[in-house]
């Protein structure tokens, strides 16, 4: 064997061919025949969390063009989601009766957005009248996906993200209850939010 | 949901920190001792600002629901795997 060929051997010992790429059936952690739904789970997942990238850099240049534009244009495109998704809603006055129907029209969109009500210990209803008529409530969310896809990019809370929460409940809960309402963030925790849900009576 | 809060009393500086933060006033400030005090657990919302905020990690929370980080890239994850 001359030089050259011997050359030729080395490197083809040094490089081995790639072996075929072969997809691996999932079959799950104990290899039952639940696998295809974990294959089908991890494919949502995937989509979510493209949508999440999306979302979240769309807020983000928007928040840099239009400063705190942005906020209104978020509140917007959330209060209209909202008010459509709610229309066909049956009305009430009700204010626990309309956050019941938020939760299940959130719900039946597979929208995985949990939030609960929450009153102090030295408060003695869950609902609070002010001196002008409005009625308020707190609300705490634990699983956010708006925190998640913040948390995720390192995002800052309160932006403009907050606010299409805001509006989305605001046009839900005006298309039920046919009164003003507001949601404010409150508190903007790690595991946990607390907002304040305003409800305004129908003269102001 | 019955959270249970903790302060550990000889990390904790008296910075006040965690009395600011809380948004249900869990907290209160003992000007005697100067270290923070767990007065109201019952109204704890398990948001963790404390937790995170807490310099000397005093501060200590169980009994809480922790939300899910569904959000980790499942490439990274499966790129891990093999170092695992």
């Amino acid at each position: 064997m001359n030089r050259t060929n011997r050359r030729r051997s080395r490197s083809r010992r040094r490089t081995p061919p790639a072996p075929a790429v072969q997809e691996k059936e999932y079959k799950g952690h104990q290899g039952n025949t639940r696998g295809h739904h974990v294959k089908e789970m991890e494919a949502t997942r995937t989509t979510l969390q493209e949508t999440m990238t999306f979302m979240t850099a769309l807020a983000y240049g928007m928040e840099q063009m239009a400063d705190r534009g942005a906020n209104g244009m978020a509140f917007v495109a959330g209060k209209k989601l909202g008010a459509k998704l709610a229309e066909t809603s049956q009305k009430t006055d009700d204010i626990t009766q309309a956050l019941d129907t938020v939760r299940k029209l959130l719900s039946a969109n597979h929208c995985n957005w949990g939030f609960e009500t929450f009153k102090r210990k030295a408060q003695p209803t869950l609902i609070t009248k002010g001196a002008d008529g409005a009625e308020k409530l707190e609300l705490v969310f634990r699983d956010c996906m708006i925190r998640q896809s913040l948390f995720r990019y390192g995002h800052v809370q309160k932006g403009s993200m907050c606010y299409m929460m805001y509006g989305f409940f605001s046009g839900a809960l005006e298309a039920i209850l046919g009164r003003r309402a507001v949601l404010e963030v409150t508190h903007a925790g790690q595991n946990a939010c607390l907002k304040c849900l305003t409800v305004h009576s129908k003269e102001s | 949901m019955s959270v249970q809060v903790t302060i550990r009393e000889e990390a904790c500086r008296g910075c006040q920190m965690c009395v600011d933060v809380c948004p249900t006033k869990v907290f209160t400030y003992d000007d005697a001792a100067a270290k923070a005090r767990v007065s109201g657990v019952e109204d704890c919302i398990a948001c963790l600002s404390c937790v995170y905020l807490c310099p000397s990690m005093a501060i200590n929370e169980a009994g809480y629901t922790a939300v899910k980080n569904f959000y980790r890239d499942l490439d990274f994850s499966r790129r891990m795997e093999r170092f695992l």
